[in-house]
C-alpha cells in the first residue's frame, strides 16, 4: 500500500515525458472513460492503461494495482447487477442491462484508477508540483500542499508502526488475528498520531518559512520543464482517445 | 551579529518563563556553543536568535533581539532568514522534499540564488557533509543520521551569515559528529560564518567552539571562552552540565597538587600536564 504512491526510477519515454503531458494524458483517459458507454472502447482503454504500464516499465505495479482493485470491482459488479432493474430478466433478478451496466461501471473504475496511480509511479511528485507551478502557474502554496501530503505518507506509516511496536513491547496484542479486536486497539492511537502530525506540520511550515517559502514564484524552480517530441505524441494520443470515445457510439 | 537585550519569553499557556532576563552578545565570526541541562531553554534561545520566536510561536516576549541590526520582532521572518539559517532539532519536520537533491534545492530556489551558482553550491554542500552518494535517494529511505546530514547540508548550501544548529549531531555516530563539527569550523574560519550550536556532546564543543554559554532554568549562568567556563567544574556539575573528563582531570590535579593549573580541553593537553606534574 505504501509503495502505491512511490516513484519507480527509470528512463522510459514516460519518465522523460513532461509531467504536464502525463497529467493531460491521464485526464484524457478519464474523460474518455466517462464519455463512452461502449464496452469495447472501455476494454480498449483498459488495454491502453496496461500498455502504459509496460512502456513505463512499471507493469508489475500496474498488475498489482489491478489485483488490488479486483475485490472492489467484484463487489461493485454484483451490486450493480442486482440493483439495475431495467432490461430483460435473464435469471433470478438479474437482467441483461444490469450485467452490461455493471461491466461498464467496473471497467470504468479500473480504467480511471490505473493511470492515476501509474503517473505517480513514473513521475516524482516534486516534478509534478514543479511543472504545475512553472508551466501552468499554479500558486506555489497549492503545489506545496500536494508534495507535503505525499511526503507525509511514509512518515505517517513509520510513526504508526513505531507507536504500535512500542505498545506491543508493553504487552498490547497488536499481532492478534482478530480484525475487530485489532481495530479496537488501533482506534485509541489515532488521537496521539493526529496530535503529533499536526505539531509536525506546524514545525514543517516554520521550517519552510525560514527557507524562503514566501519568496517562491513560478520562476523559482531550478529544473526546467520543456516539451519535446514525446510530449507532442502524448498530446496527440490524448486527443485521439477523447475523440474516439465521443465518435464511436 | 546577535545582540540579545534583557530577553524574557514565556510560551503561551506555560506557567514558567522559558527564558528570563537573558542578555547575550554574539559578535560577528564567533563560534558559540550553548550547553545546559534538558529544559534549560536552549532551543527557545536559538529560536529567539533566528526570529522564529516571536514569529512562529505565541507567548509573552519582553526585551529585544537584534539580528545583524534588525529587530527580530519588527522584521519579517523571511527577511531574517536571509541572514540566519536554522537546523532544527527535529530533522523530520525540517525536511520538506521527498528527494535529497530537492531538499537542498529548496532554499536555493526560494532565495533566488543565480542558476549558474546552484550546482556548485549543491555539490559543495553534499561533498562537505559527506552525503554526495545520497544525492538522488528518497528521504524516506534514509536513516536518522543520514537525514540529519541532509538537513545540515540544505542549510550549508544557503551560506547564511549566521548558522544556528540545534543538536546537529543528535543522531550521528562519533565519526560523523566530528566531521560535522570540523565542517562548522571550516565555515566559521574560512567563510567567516557566525556559528551558534546547541549541543549535548560537550567534548566536541570544547574542542571546536571558541565560546561557551551555559543555560540553566532559562538564564545564562556562564558565558565566556571555553577555558573560562570550564574553570569552574564544581559550579557546572551543580547546574547539571556534564564536564569533559580532561577538564575534571586538570581540576583534580590542581586540587591535589595545590597548584593553580590551567584547564585542559583535550587529551593532549591533559597528557602534557600529567607529565609535567609527575616530572
Amino acid at each position: 500500500m505504501t509503495d502505491l504512491f512511490q516513484y519507480t526510477p527509470g528512463t522510459s519515454p514516460l519518465h522523460r515525458m513532461n509531467p504536464i503531458t502525463k497529467i493531460v494524458l491521464t485526464l484524457a483517459v478519464c474523460a474518455a472513460a466517462f464519455l463512452t458507454d461502449n464496452l469495447f472502447v472501455l476494454l480498449f482503454l483498459l488495454l491502453f492503461d496496461l500498455m502504459i504500464g509496460v512502456v513505463g516499465r512499471v507493469e508489475r505495479k500496474a498488475f498489482s494495482i489491478f489485483k488490488g482493485l479486483f475485490k472492489v470491482s467484484l463487489f461493485l459488479f454484483v451490486l450493480q447487477a442486482l440493483f439495475v432493474r431495467r432490461g430483460n430478466r435473464l435469471f433470478w433478478i438479474v437482467t441483461d442491462e444490469g450485467l452490461l451496466t455493471a461491466a461498464a461501471v467496473v471497467l470504468r473504475l479500473l480504467v480511471v484508477c490505473l493511470p492515476l496511480a501509474l503517473v505517480l509511479a513514473v513521475t516524482q511528485v516534486s516534478d509534478i508540483a514543479g511543472a504545475l507551478v512553472q508551466v501552468l502557474h499554479v500558486p506555489y502554496a497549492y503545489a506545496f500542499t500536494l508534495t507535503t501530503a505525499i511526503r507525509f505518507i511514509p512518515q505517517f506509516m513509520e510513526e504508526m508502526s513505531g507507536i504500535m511496536e512500542a505498545q506491543t513491547a508493553r504487552g498490547v496484542e497488536f499481532d492478534s488475528k482478530n480484525f475487530l479486536k485489532k481495530l479496537g486497539m488501533l482506534l485509541p492511537l489515532c488521537a496521539p498520531l493526529l496530535i503529533s502530525s499536526v505539531r509536525r506540520t506546524q514545525a514543517t511550515a516554520t521550517a519552510a518559512e525560514v527557507r524562503g517559502f514566501a519568496l517562491r514564484t513560478s520562476r523559482s524552480g531550478y529544473r526546467q520543464y520543456r516539451f519535446g517530441a514525446v510530449d507532442f505524441m502524448g498530446f496527440l494520443v490524448s486527443a485521439a482517445l477523447v475523440a474516439g470515445a465521443v465518435l464511436i457510439p | 551579529m546577535i545582540d540579545i537585550q534583557a530577553l524574557t519569553f514565556r510560551y503561551e499557556g506555560a506557567e514558567k518563563d522559558a527564558l528570563s532576563d537573558v542578555t547575550l552578545t554574539v559578535p560577528d565570526g564567533a563560534f558559540l556553543g550553548i550547553i545546559g541541562p534538558a529544559g534549560a531553554g536552549k532551543t527557545t534561545l536559538l529560536h529567539c536568535m533566528s526570529g522564529i520566536i516571536p514569529h512562529a510561536y505565541r507567548g509573552d516576549f519582553y526585551g529585544a533581539v537584534l539580528l545583524d541590526g534588525m529587530d527580530t520582532a519588527d522584521t519579517r521572518l523571511t527577511d531574517l532568514s536571509r541572514t540566519a539559517g536554522t537546523v532544527f532539532q527535529d530533522v523530520d519536520s525540517q525536511i520538506v522534499s521527498s528527494v535529497v537533491e530537492d531538499e537542498l534545492l529548496y532554499g536555493l530556489e526560494n532565495f533566488g540564488v543565480p542558476r549558474e551558482e546552484i550546482e556548485e553550491r549543491l555539490s559543495f554542500a553534499l561533498e562537505k557533509v559527506g552525503i554526495a552518494s545520497l544525492r538522488h535517494r528518497t528521504v524516506s529511505s534514509l536513516s536518522g543520521g543520514q537525514r540529519q546530514k541532509v538537513a545540515i547540508a540544505s542549510l550549508v548550501a544557503l551560506r547564511p551569515k549566521l548558522l544556528l544548529l540545534d543538536e546537529p549531531t543528535g543522531e550521528l555516530d562519533p565519526g560523523s559528529s566530528r566531521q560535522i563539527f570540523s565542517l562548522l569550523r571550516t565555515l566559521n574560519r574560512e567563510w567567516g560564518m557566525t556559528v551558534v550550536v546547541v549541543e549535548q556532546k560537550i567534548m566536541l564543543l570544547c574542542e571546536f567552539a571558541q565560546r561557551l554559554a551555559v543555560l540553566s532554568e532559562g538564564r545564562v549562568v556562564r558565558d565566556g571562552s571555553v577555558r573560562e567556563v570550564l574553570g569552574d567544574i564544581e559550579g557546572l556539575e551543580e547546574i547539571g552540565v556534564n564536564c569533559p573528563r580532561v577538564a575534571r582531570f586538570s581540576s583534580l590535579l590542581s586540587a591535589k597538587t595545590g597548584r593553580k593549573l590551567p584547564v585542559c580541553v583535550n587529551v593532549d593537553e591533559a597528557e602534557a600536564m600529567a607529565r609535567e606534574v609527575t616530572a
